[in-house]
């Protein structure tokens, strides 16, 4: 079979009202306990084989090259091929638009993108919650000779990041911003041949500021787009909302089953925690938790990351707690999503509502944990 | 480059037989331990944490397990050039070869490689030993002393010293006298088999011991009486934190339990030391809507739906709902299945407690299920007859395991096939 390779874009910014990207491109924010959102889009290349794979970097991205390092908890460090850190421009972050593929940003890595010509190209936006096979998708494109093939699921939710299409017998004839319940969504993934990507990129050389699916669609009737149906569960977060309500489905057992298939692994960075501590008297339920976290108090319908400490009698409850956090003696803590090293004092109350959650921000420094360790 | 201060030798071959089922197919070190650890971890880990960055580690009971965990050691972040990780394993030479026939023997047999590495100190531990130590403290005395060998001493209970290697000392630290498990002990120092040796030391001793058809070539009883009696300089290096050699199922199962509670005797959270393990990549730990946990350590990769209390559930291990767990060790990718019952009993890796059953013994002692077992209702007969499980009220249900599968591709790698 052909080679592929994988692409990986995250130049672009989430919901303008999602505090906790602020300090982060969306494809390192933090997710399901210990994963980073990028984390799905690299293991679904990985999986399928694909040894090299380049990230397409936005300007601050420092928390994607501490995340992903050599790539060598996804089998990225090489001797041959492996990962390609490939700079992004810095009109990504910059920029309103819509869109996730950026044409400048491709127009910008035609080096890495010429010694390819002869492979297919995988290439997603690191900002989907997915485990998926790519194999057959390459295969579907190959046997079919379209163009490009794009990754499509009948839409549960709406989605204003994503795009639609409007498809017939397999054919996307047409292109809208934004997915209603029912549209066929663009899940944001999509394979084309290096020789054909070089030539549309050449092609959209005059319009480098629009996003490529934008510039496809202005000229369809020349390329032959075909859709790729998939109808496994699919995620995307690109606001505040699709964080909160895709993460939490995500404590369903069976649902979290279909996603952390062990036959695909869903790879991530390898730290040394050690493992979750529960104390006498803890209480949890239908929750995450991830490794180093010592919980003595209450923690329901709630995902916590690395070492969160949750002292006794402090309460969570449909919460979402970042690494490193220490929610003191009975704080209460009800729909919020807390950020990265914050400390919730004792007996405070932090409380949302499902429409409005209380977010805390990012703190730089972690909090002093040792006392509450040691 | 600088020349290398010193090296570690790390004996990793032994059966560990007193732990029974759990080393029948895998080496001592190589056992799981706390929830996401293998014995080995904890002595790599302290290497890595003192700075040193070249470990041989000699293996031989059934290493294949060893091996592949220690890999190139890069979890250990011990994969830096001019440094690293060297399995050792016996070899033959063209006289004819043999296994390793003692600890000192199997440092002889490998000081072509000390030689190679060229290190003015030599470090020796063992490969199952639970403790953390920063052993550039223990360099530094013996750096200090100008010693020829220090011995690291922990002092015990006068009642229990009998049961050691026990070293005397004088004022300065130096040994006087080594008694191998004394009647009436006038010391209470114990040996914790890890040793530092000036390399010509250790390069004259071992020669000279190699010669010796009387020797069993053991550090305990033949090299350090040797040295003594050539009036080498041997000190003590006194170590005051947790440290057990869990040589039995009940120092196992004991150590394992001492990692609960609240101020625990073994603290495995301690960020200034932290202990590394090559780990491979599990979810989150999922807890279910009725999971009742209390008093637990959970690894990542865990489901639990049922109640657990007082136990260790390690890596990728499931509980299914209305199971019960408690004074029990899951070791990685095992699997309590709907409404089984365990009690004090060590469940061994990838092994299966069917639906419904009852295993353990919460008055005797601690039952022990080895590696790869799936308890049926045959095999929980065996363990009724034993003493291991209560005699069940009725006849034994009989469930369809299949049935009780939770739903989901996530059963699929781990233990729960």
């Amino acid at each position: 079979m052909t080679r592929i390779v994988g692409l990986v874009t995250t130049n672009y910014l989430g919901d303008k009202q999602y505090e906790v990207t602020v300090r982060r491109p969306l494809a390192a924010l933090p997710v399901l306990g210990r994963y980073r959102m990028l984390d799905f889009a690299l293991s679904n290349l990985v999986n399928a084989g694909i040894d090299t794979l380049g990230i397409i970097l936005p300007t601050n991205y420092r928390s994607i090259v501490d995340h992903v390092k050599s790539g060598k908890d996804w089998n990225l460090d090489r001797k041959h091929a492996g990962l390609f850190y490939l700079p992004g421009s810095a009109y990504g972050m910059a920029r309103t638009g819509d869109g996730h593929f950026l044409l400048r940003d491709f127009l910008d890595n035609r080096v890495f993108l010429e010694r390819e010509r002869d492979s297919y190209i995988v290439i997603s936006s690191g900002s989907l919650i997915y485990n998926m096979d790519y194999v057959p998708l390459v295969e579907a494109h190959a046997a079919s000779g379209a163009d490009i093939t794009v990754v499509t699921q009948k839409a549960q939710d709406p989605a204003t990041a994503l795009m639609s299409f409007e498809i017939e017998n397999g054919e996307v004839l047409s292109y809208k911003q934004g997915v209603q319940p029912g549209d066929n969504a663009f899940l944001d993934t999509f394979v084309i041949s290096g020789k054909k990507f070089l030539e549309l990129l050449g092609w959209f050389e005059v319009v480098e500021h629009l996003d490529f699916f934008e510039a496809i669609s202005a000229d369809k009737s020349s390329i032959n787009v075909r859709a790729y149906e998939y109808n496994l569960p699919a995620f995307p977060i690109f606001t505040l909302e699709e964080y909160y309500r895709n993460s939490m489905r995500l404590l369903d057992p069976e649902l979290s089953g279909i996603l952390f298939d062990w036959a695909r692994p869903v790879r991530t960075k390898a730290h040394d925690n050690p493992p979750a501590k529960y104390e006498s008297g803890a209480k949890v339920s239908y929750s995450m938790v991830s490794g180093g976290s010592i919980v003595a108090g209450s923690v329901e319908n709630s995902i916590l990351g690395r070492n969160v400490i949750v002292e006794p009698g402090a309460s969570i409850k449909n919460s979402i707690i970042f690494q490193n956090c220490v929610i003191k003696a009975r704080a209460k803590i009800d729909y919020a999503i807390i950020d990265k090293n914050n400390t919730v004092p004792e007996k405070a109350e932090l409380k949302g509502t499902l429409e409005h959650l209380a977010v805390q921000e990012k703190v730089l420094t972690p909090a002093l944990t040792s006392d509450v360790i040691m | 480059m600088a020349k290398k201060e010193c090296l570690a030798m790390l004996l990793a071959g032994g059966q560990g037989s007193r732990l029974k089922a759990l080393t029948k197919n895998i080496a001592k070190p190589a056992v799981a331990f706390g929830g996401k650890f293998r014995i080995i971890d904890f002595a790599l880990s302290n290497c890595a944490n003192s700075r040193i960055d070249t470990v041989g580690v000699l293996t031989q009971y059934r290493p294949y397990v060893l091996h592949s965990y220690i890999g190139t050691g890069a979890a250990w972040n011990l994969d830096s050039q001019g440094g690293g990780v060297s399995i050792l394993p016996p070899y033959e030479t063209e006289s004819g070869g043999a296994w390793y026939a003692g600890t000192a023997d199997a440092i002889y047999q490998n000081l072509d490689y000390i030689l190679d590495n060229d290190p003015a100190y030599v470090l020796i531990l063992s490969g199952d030993h639970l403790y953390s130590m920063d052993y550039s403290k223990m360099l530094a005395h013996h750096i200090e002393h100008n010693a020829d060998l220090t011995v690291s001493v922990m002092p015990v209970d006068w009642s229990e010293a009998s049961r050691f290697g026990i070293l005397t000392k004088d004022e300065n630290d130096a040994i006087v006298k080594f008694s191998e498990k004394p009647k009436n002990p006038d010391s209470n120092l114990a040996s914790m088999g890890i040793y530092i040796f000036s390399t010509a030391a250790l390069v004259t001793a071992l020669r000279s011991d190699a010669k010796d058809p009387e020797s069993s070539h053991d550090f305990g009883k033949n090299i350090i009486p040797k040295m003594l009696a050539k009036n080498k300089r041997l000190f003590v290096y006194e170590f005051n934190g947790f440290w057990r050699d869990v040589g039995t199922i009940d120092s196992y199962y004991e150590t394992n339990m001492a990692l609960l509670g609240e101020d625990p005797e073994f603290n495995i959270y301690d960020e200034s030391q932290p202990i590394m393990s090559n780990a491979t990549t599990t979810p989150s730990q999922l807890i279910g809507e009725k999971a009742k946990i209390e008093d637990a350590i959970v690894a990542n990769g865990v489901r639990i739906y049922g109640d657990v209390r007082h136990s260790i559930v390690s890596t990728a291990s499931f509980v299914a709902a209305r199971a019960k767990v408690e004074d029990s060790l899951l070791l990685p990718n095992s699997c309590v299945w709907e409404g089984a019952v365990v009690q004090n009993t060590i469940l061994g890796e990838r092994s299966v407690i069917n639906a419904g059953l009852v295993v353990g013994n919460p008055n005797a002692e601690t039952t022990v299920i080895g590696n790869d077992v799936i308890v049926d209702a045959a095999y929980l007969q065996k363990l009724v007859e034993d003493g291991k499980a209560p005699k069940p009220k009725k006849a034994l249900p009989v469930v369809k395991t299949a049935k009780s599968k939770p739903r989901g591709a996530l059963a699929k790698g781990g233990g729960c096939k």
